[in-house]
C-alpha cells in the first residue's frame, strides 16, 4: 500500500472504513437472520435445548384375522421438531398414514401366521420442544371435530354456560375450566341441571363433558389425547381439552381445570377425539409409553437438523463436513477472536507481549495440556530456556545454528517431561509435545534479548502478559458455547472482522499509556 | 483519580502510540523509505550527498569473511567504533579506545580478546541486533569524543540529541543522558535520563529518570537543568534537513556533539519513541496541530522551518533551579 494515496483523502477512507464495517455487520446480521426466520435456526444455538426421547413398545397377538393395529404418533409443529423417529415392526408390515391433523403408525399383516402369534414393535422418537418459539396458528375449523352428545345434554349444557355468555372469550374459558372445581358463578345453577351435570360427568368422562360445555359456549375446542410432559412411563394415556382462544390453543387440564397456555406442557399424540389406540384385528397384551428427557448434545441436535434439510445454506453447513474435520473447525472459528482480544490487550489496553500471535499459539496448545499444567510448563520453559541460553551465550554460537541447539533443547526437555508424566500418570505432561516448540523457542530468544537489552523486571513483565493474553485466549477457545454458535453461524466472522478493522482504526491513548504518563501535572 | 491521569493527558497534548502509528508513522513514513533510516550505511551516503557530518566511515564488513582482513585494517586506527548497520536502541555497539591486534581496550576499560572482538562482528553479521533479525553488514567508524559540555552530567558513555522533525520542522527535543544504572548507553529504556530542551535556546529543561521527574543526575549529583547546548543553531538545522534527505514526514534526528567537529549526525529513526513528551514536560500533539496550521512559506527551507519553530515553540522558558 503507498501511504501517499492516503494522505490526500484521509476523510474518505475514514468514511469508506466506516462502510465497510456496517457493511461487514449488516451482512453478517443479515445471514442469521435468514437462518432464524426462514431455516428455523435457534437464535442462541447453545441454550439448553428441551429434548424429549418418546418410545412406545407394544406386545400384540393375532387373533386369526391377523393384526391391524394404529397408534396415535406426534405431529411436526412449529413447537416441536423431530430429529429421529424409528420403528421396529417384526413380521409386520409398516405404515405412516396422515389423517386431518393427526398422525398414525401402522402396523399389520400376520394372517398367514394364525392366532396366539405374537409380536414386539416398537415407535422411538426424538423430538426437540421450543417453548419460546412464536408460531402463527391457522383458526380452526369449528366444524372439524364436534362432539356428539344428545340434545337433552346439549340443552343442559348451555344452561349452565349461558350466563358467561357476555364475559370476553379468555374470561370465558377461564370460567368454564373453574367448574371442574365446582366454581359455578353466581347465581348458582339450578341443582336439577347441576344433577344431569354430574351424570354426564360420570357417562362421558370428566374430558369429554368439559367439551361440551366449551362447545355450548360457542369456543372452538377438542379433546386431545397424550402425555403430560414430564418423565413418565404409564400404560394408559392423558386425556384433556384445547380451547381455542382467539389465537392460539389452550390446554385444559380435565382433573383439575388448570390451564396451560405452553404449547410445551403435554405431548399431544392425537387430536379431535380420534383415539390413539386402534386395535382392527388383534389383541394388545401390553403397551407402554416412556418419555425421558434426553441428555443428546447439542452438536448432534444441529447435525441432524442441518442434514435433513434442503436448503442451500444448510448443504454448505460445517456440519456437513466429516466429524474428525468438524473438531479443528471448532476451535479454527474462534482463533480470530483470540487475535482480536491481542489486538484490543495490546493496542487499547497496552499489555506487553512476545510477538502477536505467540499468546494464540500458546492457548491452542493449553486445549492439551490444561491452563494449571499449561502455564506452569510455559513458565518453566522460559526460565530453564534462559540459563541454557546465557550459557550457549559463552560458546559463541552464530544465530541459526543457536537456535536449532535451543530447539533441540527445547524438544529434549518435552521428552523428559512426557517421560516424567508417563511415570507418574500425569497425562498433561504427555501431552506437551503437542505445545508450539518453535514458538517456544523464539521465545526463549526473545525472553533473553529483552533481559539483556531492558532489564529483567520488563522481560518478566513482558512474559507475564503473553502468560495472561495466552490464558484469556484459552479460555475463550474452549468454551463451548461461543463454539457452537460460531459453527452454526460462521458469519460472525465477518461482524468480527469489522471489530478489528475498528480496532485497526482506534488512534486514542491505551490504558497503559495513563500510568506512563502519569509524571506529567496538569498545564 | 483515574478520570484526572486521562485529563491530564488530553490537557497536556500528549501523543498516544496508536495515534502515533496511525496518523503520523503510517501517513507521512512510506514504507518504502524506511531502508534509508534504517541502514546506518545508506544513511550516511545520504548526509554525505547533503553535506550533514556523520561519524567518518573507516570500514564496513559485509561478510564472515570479511572479518579476518579486520585484524590488519585495524591497524591504521586505534580507536574506534563497531556497530550494526541495522541495530536499534543502541544495542551491538562496541566503543574500542584502544587496541593491540590480540587485546582491544573498550570505553568503559574491559579489556576483550580478538576472538570475542570478532564473535561480535559475527553476531552482528548474522543479525542478532539487526531490527527484522535479518542477516546484516558491522559499519567500523570513528569514535566520537563528547564535547564537554554534558561531562558534569554522564556516567561514562556518549549523551546524545534526540530532535523530532514533523514535516521538515523540529517539533521537540532531548538530551538523552547515560547512567550507571544503563550501563553508559544513551537508552532510557536501561535507565538514562532523559532532558527535554527548549527549541528557542538550546537549554535544558526538566528531565526525567524511569518515568519520573528529576533535577539531578543519580551518579554526578548535578543538576541537568539549565545546561545551554553549543552549535544548538547548527543542530536544528541538520534535523531540519534530515526531512529533504529521507522524504520521511516524521522522523527523529539523533545527534552527538563532537569536541573537535561540533554536532555529528549519529541516526535517524522512523519511528521515534514518545517519551520525549514526559522528558519535555508537555505533549507532542498541540505542536504537531500548530504546525500543520502554519503558512505554506514557513516549509520553504530549513532555515525558515527553524526560524518558525524556534519562535512557535519558544513558550516554555527554563525554570531557575533552588542552589
Amino acid at each position: 500500500m503507498c501511504t501517499s494515496d492516503l494522505s490526500g483523502g484521509f476523510a474518505k477512507v475514514k468514511r469508506f472504513i466506516t462502510s465497510l464495517v456496517i457493511l461487514l455487520f449488516v451482512f453478517s446480521a443479515a445471514i442469521i437472520a435468514y437462518r432464524i426466520v426462514w431455516l428455523g435456526y435457534p437464535a442462541i444455538p447453545a441454550a439448553p435445548g428441551q429434548t424429549w426421547h418418546l418410545s412406545i413398545d407394544a406386545h400384540v397377538k393375532t387373533d386369526g384375522k391377523g393384526i391391524n393395529m394404529s397408534l396415535g404418533i406426534p405431529v411436526d409443529c412449529p413447537w416441536r421438531m423431530f430429529v429421529e423417529e424409528r420403528i421396529y415392526s417384526g413380521t409386520l408390515n409398516f405404515n405412516i398414514l396422515s389423517e386431518g391433523q393427526n398422525r398414525f403408525a401402522l402396523w399389520s399383516g400376520g394372517q398367514a401366521a394364525g392366532a396366539g402369534m405374537e409380536e414386539s414393535i416398537f415407535y422411538h422418537a426424538t423430538i426437540i420442544m421450543r417453548p419460546k418459539r412464536f408460531y402463527k396458528a391457522e383458526f380452526p375449523d369449528s366444524k372439524e371435530y364436534v362432539f356428539v352428545a344428545g340434545d337433552e345434554e346439549k340443552i343442559v349444557a348451555r344452561r349452565l354456560t349461558g350466563k358467561w355468555d357476555n364475559l370476553p372469550s379468555p374470561e370465558r374459558i377461564d370460567a368454564i375450566a373453574g367448574t371442574v372445581t365446582g366454581k359455578w358463578g353466581r347465581p348458582g345453577p339450578d341443582k336439577n341441571d347441576l344433577e344431569a351435570w354430574s351424570v354426564m360427568e360420570e357417562k362421558h368422562g370428566k374430558a369429554k363433558a368439559l367439551l361440551m360445555l366449551y362447545q355450548s359456549a360457542n369456543i372452538p375446542a377438542r379433546e386431545s389425547e397424550g402425555l403430560f410432559l414430564r418423565e413418565t412411563a404409564t400404560d394408559k394415556l392423558s386425556k384433556w381439552v384445547e380451547v381455542w382462544d382467539g389465537k392460539r390453543w389452550l390446554n385444559v387440564w380435565a382433573e383439575t381445570g388448570n390451564i396451560y397456555e405452553d404449547q410445551t406442557s403435554f405431548l399431544s399424540l392425537v387430536s379431535a377425539g380420534v383415539p390413539a389406540v386402534r386395535m382392527i384385528n388383534g389383541e394388545i397384551g401390553d403397551i407402554r409409553w416412556v418419555l425421558v428427557k434426553s441428555v443428546t448434545d447439542r452438536w448432534g441436535l444441529h447435525a441432524e437438523r442441518t442434514t435433513r434439510s434442503k436448503s442451500f445454506l444448510d448443504k454448505w453447513s460445517l456440519f456437513r463436513l466429516p466429524p474428525e474435520f468438524q473438531r479443528t473447525f471448532r476451535i479454527l472459528l474462534l482463533v480470530p477472536i483470540g487475535a482480536l482480544m491481542i489486538s484490543i490487550l495490546r493496542n487499547v489496553v497496552g499489555f506487553p507481549t512476545f510477538g502477536i500471535f505467540m499468546p494464540v499459539l500458546m492457548a491452542l496448545s493449553f486445549r492439551n495440556t490444561g491452563l494449571i499444567y499449561g502455564l506452569g510448563i510455559f513458565f518453566g520453559v522460559i526460565l530453564l530456556g534462559y540459563f541454557v541460553r546465557s550459557f550457549l551465550d559463552k560458546l559463541r554460537l552464530l544465530l541459526v545454528p543457536r537456535m536449532s541447539v535451543m530447539l533441540t533443547l527445547v524438544i529434549g526437555g518435552f521428552t523428559i517431561l512426557a517421560l516424567i508424566g508417563n511415570k507418574f500418570g500425569l497425562k498433561e505432561f504427555m501431552a506437551v509435545g503437542l505445545l508450539p516448540f518453535v514458538i517456544l523457542t523464539m521465545t526463549i530468544e526473545r525472553f533473553f534479548v529483552l533481559v539483556e537489552e531492558s532489564g529483567t523486571l520488563e522481560a518478566f513483565r513482558t512474559a507475564c502478559g503473553s502468560a495472561a493474553v495466552a490464558a484469556l485466549t484459552y479460555m475463550i477457545i474452549s468454551w463451548e458455547p461461543l463454539q457452537l454458535t460460531f459453527f452454526v453461524y460462521p458469519e460472525l466472522l465477518l461482524a468480527i472482522v469489522g471489530i478489528q478493522i475498528l480496532i485497526g482504526r482506534y488512534t486514542g491513548y491505551r490504558i497503559s499509556e495513563f500510568i506512563r504518563f502519569r509524571a506529567l501535572k496538569g498545564s | 483519580m483515574f478520570p484526572d491521569i486521562i485529563r491530564n493527558l488530553i490537557e497536556n497534548n500528549i501523543l498516544g502510540m496508536n495515534n502515533r502509528n496511525a496518523e503520523y508513522i503510517m501517513k507521512y513514513n512510506p514504507r518504502s523509505f524506511f531502508p534509508l533510516v534504517d541502514n546506518k550505511v545508506l544513511t550516511k551516503s545520504l548526509a554525505k550527498e547533503y553535506g550533514v557530518p556523520t561519524p567518518t566511515l573507516y570500514h564496513v564488513v559485509l561478510h564472515h569473511g570479511g572479518i579476518a582482513e579486520l585484524k590488519t585494517l585495524l591497524k591504521d586506527h586505534s580507536e574506534f567504533v563497531a556497530k550494526p548497520a541495522r541495530g536499534s536502541g543502541g544495542s551491538g555497539i562496541v566503543l574500542v579506545t584502544n587496541h593491540t591486534e590480540e587485546t582491544y581496550i573498550t570505553q568503559s576499560g574491559k579489556k576483550i580478546l580478538w576472538e570475542d572482538f570478532s564473535y561480535h562482528i559475527s553476531s552482528i553479521l548474522s543479525g542478532i541486533y539487526s531490527l527484522e533479525g535479518l542477516e546484516d553488514y558491522a559499519i567500523i567508524e570513528s569514535l566520537i569524543h563528547p564535547a564537554p559540555v554534558f561531562a558534569d552530567v554522564t556516567y561514562q558513555g556518549v549523551p546524545d540529541i534526540r530532535i523530532v522533525v514533523y514535516k521538515g520542522v523540529p517539533v521537540m527535543s532531548m538530551v538523552r543522558l547515560p547512567t550507571r544504572a544503563s550501563d553508559g548507553k544513551a537508552n532510557l529504556h536501561r535507565g538514562a535520563i532523559g532532558a527535554g530542551i527548549s527549541l528557542k535556546d538550546g537549554i535544558t529543561l526538566t528531565a526525567v529518570h524511569h518515568s519520573r521527574l528529576v533535577d539531578r543526575h543519580p551518579d554526578t549529583g548535578k543538576p541537568v537543568r539549565g545546561i545551554t547546548i553549543p552549535h544548538w543553531d547548527k543542530m536544528l538545522l541538520i534535523a531540519a534537513r534530515a526531512k529533504d534527505m529521507t522524504g520521511l514526514g516524521y522522523i527523529g534526528v539523533d545527534l552527538v556533539i563532537d569536541k573537535d567537529r561540533g554536532p555529528v549526525l549519529l541516526e535517524l529513526n522512523a519511528r521515534p519513541g514518545l517519551a520525549i513528551q514526559l522528558a519535555n514536560g508537555s505533549g507532542l500533539l498541540g505542536r504537531l496541530k500548530m504546525v500543520e496550521a502554519a503558512t505554506p512559506d514557513v516549509f520553504e527551507t530549513p532555515e525558515t522551518r527553524v526560524a518558525w519553530a524556534k519562535e512557535a515553540f519558544a513558550t516554555r522558558d527554563v525554570k531557575k533551579l533552588p542552589e
